[in-house]
């Protein structure tokens, strides 16, 4: 009998279980459908949104009508800072722009957050967190925060997910814009004047010509031959200057396309060499190759244009006694080829080494019979050289007077190496 | 020096190089004329005796390169292409498509002369069908075919077969580039043709024989992304 009561109680009090139970799932069911919905919805209008304020007021919107509350958003600039405003939900159908007092204040207990949300006079404010940085905080009015259930809660994580992930969309794509436009822009300033120096170097090379054929015609002692002399020299200057342009905006074009061989260390200083000579032909350089071919993977044409820069400061700041040498060797240990430049001219001043790579440096040491310079020569040496991966330092002799140039290109490309 | 009478064309657009190219022509005593585009050029060629022709690669118009392939399909006269420093591949591409020699801008009236000399010199001799000599000297290069033998300064000096090979083809081809291309097909044939690394390792070799200091060549010069050129003295 007391057994038969016993298990008719269980009975009931099972059965009463199971129909709690049947109910709060049907209800649990109902709310995670109703919340796919919001979801979805959100998700669905983040997508069209234009522009960060836009998200903010979606999110606003939605939030506020999953709490039944008026909630608020403010977002942070791309710098990481907050705006000085933020908007509230205020009806349905309106939000309004409301400043805040203390920014910073609010920004250094954001920074400082160690639970989900920061607990304010008026607001309870949960930031938005982005992959890298916070985005933006969403601020629910203190009594409706206290009072959410924990599926609300739930709700709400997810629905600042969300947002956050539209914004931080959003940011990436503004990023790629920009920096697609400073490409563009940095590709037309090279074109520009890479077609300015084209058209500069046709009528230049006339002009050589020409004052060059003036020349022979002259008797030297004749008072119009230093005149045309000065012409000729200030147009091959020109002329230089151009070609160094040129390279430059080669390497400066948004891709950068080295076209690297393998090449003879010997017949590329062999040809600078010429070129040098064809200019400066009273000038004596000596050259040291090793006896073994030393093969190295570079664009010949621009290591041809480094050497050529460098002989010519070589030249320019030397006098007709003074020795100037080139030599190539191999770095065995670290699998290099060595190329060094030497002069035993004046030197260098010692604060002055450390900026003569830098793009229009030119020393203040001025010469009197000197070109005047812009100083792109030397930069131009150190943008070739570090595009093959290779390095160009400069010190004064330590074995007399003079300057040493001495730069590096690897012996072994890397495969991963991208160019 | 009346040049054997050759007659010149000079296909330049910029006014002021085709001025100055025609005062050197002159000067010379070259007979010439000029045109200022690829088919002003190709009109006159067709229509007068054009004994050898300056072209600058680029015109307005239409690519030089295709005024050589035009003009390669009826006649071998000797083209100088003429461009700007940075046209290195244009330069080869137009040599391996028939182009003689080239110059590259600016150029100084001796230069011009120089190239202009050398593919006469070849030209006249296909002409009267004079033999190649046997014996050929370059400075202190001294070369003889029949017996393939060499002199360096008056010395008999060892060569391997094929650096004897690499430098008898530039004694054929004295004064004139020959392209990367053109001499991997002459040394290693068809088959062989982009082992850069193969040529560069036996030219290697052969300045080390015959140059005092291969870094600064007195009889093989290097033009950098074309080729080779033997020194016409």
């Amino acid at each position: 009998m007391l057994k038969s009561i016993t298990k008719s109680i269980i009975e009931s009090v099972m059965a009463r279980f199971l129909t709690t139970h049947a109910k709060q799932n049907a209800v649990e069911a109902r709310e995670k459908e109703a919340g796919t919905k919001i979801l979805y919805t959100l998700t669905n209008h983040l997508t069209d949104a234009a522009d960060i304020h836009d998200i903010a007021g979606i999110a606003t919107n939605a939030i506020s009508k999953m709490l039944n509350s008026n909630v608020g958003c403010l977002w942070f600039d791309t710098n990481g800072k907050p705006e000085q405003t933020f908007i509230q939900q205020v009806s349905p159908q309106k939000r309004i722009h409301r400043k805040i007092p203390d920014v910073d204040a609010l920004l250094h207990r954001i920074e400082g957050l160690k639970t989900d949300y920061d607990i304010g006079t008026e607001f309870y404010d949960w930031p938005i967190y982005g992959r890298e940085t916070t985005l933006g905080l969403i601020r629910v009015p203190k009594e409706t925060a206290k009072a959410m259930s924990e599926s609300q809660t739930r709700m709400l994580h997810a629905m600042i997910e969300s947002t956050a992930l539209a914004m931080d969309r959003f940011r990436a794509m503004q990023q790629r814009i920009k920096f697609n436009e400073e490409i563009a822009q940095e590709r037309f300033r090279g074109n520009l004047l890479r077609s300015i120096s084209h058209d500069l170097r046709t009528p230049l090379s006339g002009i050589i010509g020409t004052s060059e054929m003036l020349l022979n015609m002259t008797a030297k002692d004749d008072l119009r031959y230093p005149l045309m002399a000065g012409i000729h020299k200030d147009a091959n200057w020109l002329h230089s200057l151009v070609e160094n342009i040129l390279s430059l905006t080669r390497l400066q074009d948004g891709k950068l396309v080295l076209n690297k061989q393998e090449e003879a260390a010997e017949e590329v200083v062999g040809a600078a060499i010429r070129h040098i000579s064809r200019h400066y032909p009273e000038h004596e350089i000596a050259v040291h190759v090793p006896d073994e071919l030393l093969l190295v993977p570079m664009d010949a044409k621009l290591i041809r244009q480094v050497l050529i820069n460098l002989l010519d400061n070589a030249v320019k700041h030397t006098t007709l006694q003074d020795e100037i040498s080139v030599s190539v060797t191999k770095d065995v240990e670290r699998n290099y080829a060595v190329f060094s430049v030497r002069d035993s001219g004046e030197g260098i001043v010692a604060s002055e080494l450390p900026n003569i790579f830098q793009m229009f440096y030119t020393s203040r040491v001025k010469h009197s019979d000197a070109q005047p310079g812009i100083g792109l020569g030397l930069p131009i040496c150190d943008a070739v050289v570090k595009a093959h991966g290779g390095r160009i330092t400069a010190h004064n002799r330590t074995d007399g007077p003079g300057v040493e140039l001495i730069f590096t290109l690897p012996l072994e490309v890397k495969d991963h190496e991208s160019i | 020096m009346n040049q054997y009478n050759t007659y010149v064309l000079a296909v330049e657009d910029d006014r002021q190089i085709r001025n100055y190219i025609c005062y050197l022509l002159n000067t010379e005593g070259f007979r010439y004329t000029a045109a200022s585009t690829g088919e002003g050029a190709l009109s006159i060629l067709v229509s007068e005796p054009i004994d050898l022709m300056l072209l600058d690669l680029g015109l307005p118009d239409i690519d030089g390169m295709e005024v050589i392939r035009k003009v390669r399909e009826w006649s071998d006269m000797p083209i100088i292409v003429i461009s700007a420093r940075d046209q290195d591949k244009e330069k080869a591409a137009a040599l391996d498509l028939g182009a003689d020699d080239y110059l590259t801008k600016p150029f100084s009236a001796t230069e011009l002369f120089a190239r202009i000399r050398v593919v006469l010199r070849y030209l006249y001799k296909q002409n009267s069908g004079s033999k190649v000599q046997s014996s050929l000297q370059v400075g202190g290069l001294q070369i003889d075919l029949d017996k393939r033998l060499l002199y360096v300064d008056g010395s008999e000096t060892h060569v391997t077969p094929m650096e004897y090979n690499l430098l008898a083809l530039f004694f054929k081809n004295i004064g004139k580039v020959l392209t990367t291309k053109q001499i991997l097909k002459e040394i290693w044939g068809i088959g062989y043709g982009s082992d850069t690394q193969a040529l560069r390792a036996l030219m290697a070799g052969l300045r080390r024989k015959i140059e005092k200091n291969p870094a600064k060549p007195r009889y093989i010069l290097t033009e950098i992304g074309v080729g080779y050129r033997l020194v016409d003295e």
